[in-house]
């Protein structure tokens, strides 16, 4: 393992956790904004991170270790997962470190124990996310494999450090896949982050709630890990679709100058994906939960359109 | 009510003869017949009314109301314009009509809770708005009891406990929610028996609020009675303040003048526009899609606003009183009123457009929640959840009180019986009410706002149409002070339509199509 690659776990690690709960921020004012409101403050998921970290944890008489162990194995997960996404600098990989589907199966490792807690603590609503999260994982995990192996074909690897690394030295993508693989990761951002139209995060209507349910019974510091894992998980999503799509800025080389850059243009360029998150969001209600799978496919069906053309074309 | 006057005995013995002899009917002071029944014929005569399609819309019990100290029951039947109201006797010998008017179950349990009057045959045996802590034999509606503070049980043995219907077999699974919900709104425990998603058993149990209104209006000089009438249930106030002061003003037969019936229909369209638009938000932010909820939330707030100044209160309250209204309306007022509308309106013409060209929110909407209109005369539904359902009804067209027989609002009728149905009809009403009120304010004559009231005994029943649909006023004054107040508001008859409308949906659609019915908890559970 080089020493570049020693900085790079240490830069990617830190840059992620400072800025998650930016953007996740961010979206919230957007839909605010859209609905004629002044909305909570661009910060306040710092604001209740911080102080959620400072209270006590609350376990109800009915939970097992699982209530316990879940907020960090889902944390754990996640951090993990966030070392196979270079955010501002892709050194050489190293090993499995980058490999799409190992990443797919960090972010299912957390969202198995999530359900897991979600039932744990015995209440009605838990039980209802948890079963709806498991439904959801059923149908889209196929679409998104197939989504990653499009990637994988139209990037002739299964690293994404090496993905990101071939589309930072061509610049952008300047084919007509471009478009699609952008509407696929979009559409694999939106469930697997639980937004309109698949699951409503600002909710107060325990019946409707799909992520939400399941973290119900999370409370103090565990809730706060739920929530920032969430965060880096949105982070993670949105990373993955700028750095192969808008790549400008990624740096490639060491640099201090390069990183800090890289930095800035990252946050500007999340920025303007979280404002089309939050329009994206507010333009439409959310779907009746059976005809989800309408949507899944036609993240399957660009996809697949994307290895026909990369194979026969 | 007036139509049916000049012509009373006429359709009665239409009905009944020669079958039951129908001596002794005579006509009350608001175009109400009543007719005294025996308990020998009183299965025979609800069995022919069943027949004739009336609608059971109340039953009222009351003490001392014959001959003797018992409690009376009055049956109060609705048919088009004519009601009708059996008086019996409940000594415990009469059968219980739930079976042919299933609007009956509810009403005789809470007849059996209030009075402990027993009917025989009945199938659900359930107290209704006494719960499990309330003593035994503890009857509040009884003149015997007199309203203080009473010792709760302390012990609640798991065979007092409420008995919910046992759904069970493979896959099924129940799903207890309430009575305390997120999000400010009132208490009610909802039952679901689920299968994966799919609700096909709900069961409602209401009462967790229950504030001993009738008693505490018992006693009581009319006048003081009407922040109790208020207080029934929030955004009805002005509706069943009205009534009550109908029911009043037709006991001591006054007339209203004219110029403060104008206001108080004002008032009643004002209320039906707020409450209607905070549905409409609902129903949006119940579909997740806030944009749409704002347009309304933010025109309803401004409408309370609106509300506060014209009124000083942002709930309408404290304008109605017997013989008139509190105060009048200066024309300058009606005059910013009139433009405010009238910008209103195209606000709102803006909301409603961006929410009916959003296909997702029409997609959430459509065939969701879908009422049958074979309940609504079973389940003596009422309001744009009935009219949602293809019912024609509406108490401002059937008994027209006030000015709602030279001013008739525009009905709007549909037949889905689905949320979309109910958020259309509702939107329909909303300008309907815009339009009435504006020639309101146009064709508004000048004169008194008030008139005196002498106190005088008697009974009276009162029916008007709140925003959620019939409300029905029973006063009596003996001695002049109040022996008797009983509310019946829309939401006690509509609650139990949900239980249908959700069969076959999915849990994630409740919160919407309970929206859409908008039920109050209050209006309830006096």
């Amino acid at each position: 393992m080089s020493l570049d690659f020693i900085i790079y776990l240490i830069i990617n690690t830190a840059f992620i956790l400072l800025i998650a709960p930016l953007f996740a921020g961010l979206i919230r004012k957007v839909k605010a904004w859209t609905q004629g409101r002044q909305g909570p403050p661009v910060l306040q998921q710092y604001y209740n991170l911080a102080k959620l970290f400072r209270k006590e944890i609350i376990y109800s008489p009915h939970a097992s270790w699982i209530m316990r162990a879940t907020p960090l194995v889902n944390m754990a997960a996640i951090m993990v997962a966030a070392l196979f996404v270079p955010l501002v600098f892709v050194p050489e990989p190293v090993g499995g470190i980058g490999n799409i589907i190992l990443f797919l199966y960090l972010l299912a490792l957390a969202r198995f124990f999530m359900a897991l807690a979600g039932l744990d603590a015995g209440s009605s609503f838990g039980g209802m996310g948890s079963s709806r999260e498991m439904s959801i994982a059923a149908i889209i995990e196929p679409t998104t494999i197939i989504v990653f192996a499009a990637l994988a074909i139209v990037f002739k690897s299964f690293n994404i450090f090496v993905m990101f690394a071939s589309s930072a030295a061509t610049g952008a993508l300047t084919t007509p896949t471009i478009i699609l693989i952008g509407i696929s990761l979009f559409i694999i951002l939106i469930v697997e982050t639980s937004r309109i139209p698949v699951d409503n995060p600002e909710t107060h209507l325990e019946l409707t709630m799909i992520h939400e349910g399941m973290i119900l019974e999370q409370t103090g510091r565990n809730l706060a890990l739920m929530e920032l894992s969430a965060a880096v998980k949105l982070t993670l999503l949105m990373a993955l679709m700028i750095n192969l799509i808008i790549p400008a800025g990624l740096a490639v080389t060491l640099t201090a100058a390069g990183i800090f850059i890289a930095a800035i243009l990252f946050i500007l360029k999340g920025s303007l994906l979280a404002v089309i998150i939050g329009l994206f969001e507010s333009s439409m209600a959310k779907k009746r939960f059976f005809q989800l799978p309408s949507l899944f496919a036609m993240a399957f069906f660009f996809s697949t359109l994307i290895i026909i053309i990369e194979v026969f074309a | 009510m007036t139509s049916s006057k000049g012509s009373t005995t006429g359709w009665i013995a239409d009905i009944f003869e020669p079958v039951i002899p129908a001596d002794g009917v005579r006509q009350g002071q608001g175009g109400e017949v009543y007719l005294p029944i025996g308990s020998t014929d009183f299965a025979r005569t609800v069995t022919q009314l069943a027949s004739h399609q009336f609608t059971l819309i109340g039953l009222v019990g009351i003490e001392g109301f014959g001959q003797g100290p018992g409690t009376s029951l009055l049956y109060i039947f609705e048919k088009l314009e004519h009601i009708l109201i059996l008086i019996a006797d409940g000594d415990g010998t009469l059968p219980s009509i739930a079976k042919v008017f299933p609007s009956a179950s509810w009403f005789e349990r809470e007849c059996r809770d209030g009075f402990g009057v027993e009917f025989k045959d009945a199938f659900d045996t359930r107290r209704l708005f006494l719960h499990e802590t309330y003593p035994d034999n503890f009857h509040p509606l009884k003149k015997s009891f007199a309203n203080a503070p009473i010792t709760p049980k302390k012990d609640v043995t798991p065979a007092d406990e409420y008995p919910f219907r046992k759904v069970s077999g493979d896959g099924v699974y129940q799903v207890p929610v309430g009575p305390v919900h997120a999000g400010i709104i009132e208490p009610g425990h909802f039952r679901f028996s689920v299968i994966g998603e799919t609700i096909f058993n709900l069961e409602v149990r209401m009462f967790y609020k229950h504030r001993g209104i009738e008693k505490l209006a018992e006693g009581k000089e009319t006048g003081q009675c009407l922040a109790v009438a208020e207080a029934v249930s929030g955004d009805e106030s002005v509706a069943n303040t009205t009534a009550f002061c109908m029911a009043a003003e037709q006991i001591a037969g006054v007339t209203v003048p004219e110029r403060a019936w104008y206001i108080r229909t004002i008032l009643l369209e004002m209320e039906r526009i707020t409450s209607h638009l905070g549905d409409q938000g609902g129903m949006l932010v119940d579909v997740g899609f806030p944009l749409g909820a704002n347009q309304f939330s933010v025109l309803r707030e401004d409408m309370m606003r609106q509300n506060a100044v014209f009124t000083g209160s942002r709930f309408l309250r404290g304008m109605i009183r017997i013989g008139g209204v509190v105060r009048d309306m200066p024309n300058e007022d009606l005059e910013f009123l009139a433009s405010f509308l009238s910008m209103f309106r195209k606000r709102y013409q803006v909301g409603l457009k961006i929410v009916l060209s959003t296909t997702s929110v029409i997609d959430r909407f459509a065939t969701t929640g879908v009422i049958s209109r074979s309940l609504i005369q079973p389940l003596a539904l009422s309001g744009p959840v009935a009219r949602a359902s293809g019912s024609t009804g509406d108490t401002r067209i059937q008994h027209p009180y006030g000015l709602y027989d030279r001013y008739r609002p525009a009905v709007r009728t549909l037949h889905d019986g689905d949320v979309l149905a109910r958020f259309t009809v509702k939107a329909a009403e909303i300008v309907a009410s815009l339009d009435l009120i504006e020639q309101l304010i146009k064709e508004m004559p000048a004169g008194p706002v008030v008139t005196d009231v002498a106190v005088r005994n008697g009974h009276s029943l009162a029916l008007v149409e709140s925003a959620r649909g019939q409300n029905l006023c029973w006063l009596q004054v003996r001695n002049g002070r109040i022996e008797r107040y009983k509310v019946r508001t829309a939401s006690f008859c509509n609650w139990q339509a949900i239980g249908h409308a959700v069969l076959e949906n999915i849990l994630p659609d409740f919160p919407v199509i309970n929206k859409s019915m908008n039920l109050s908890y209050a209006g309830t559970d006096l």
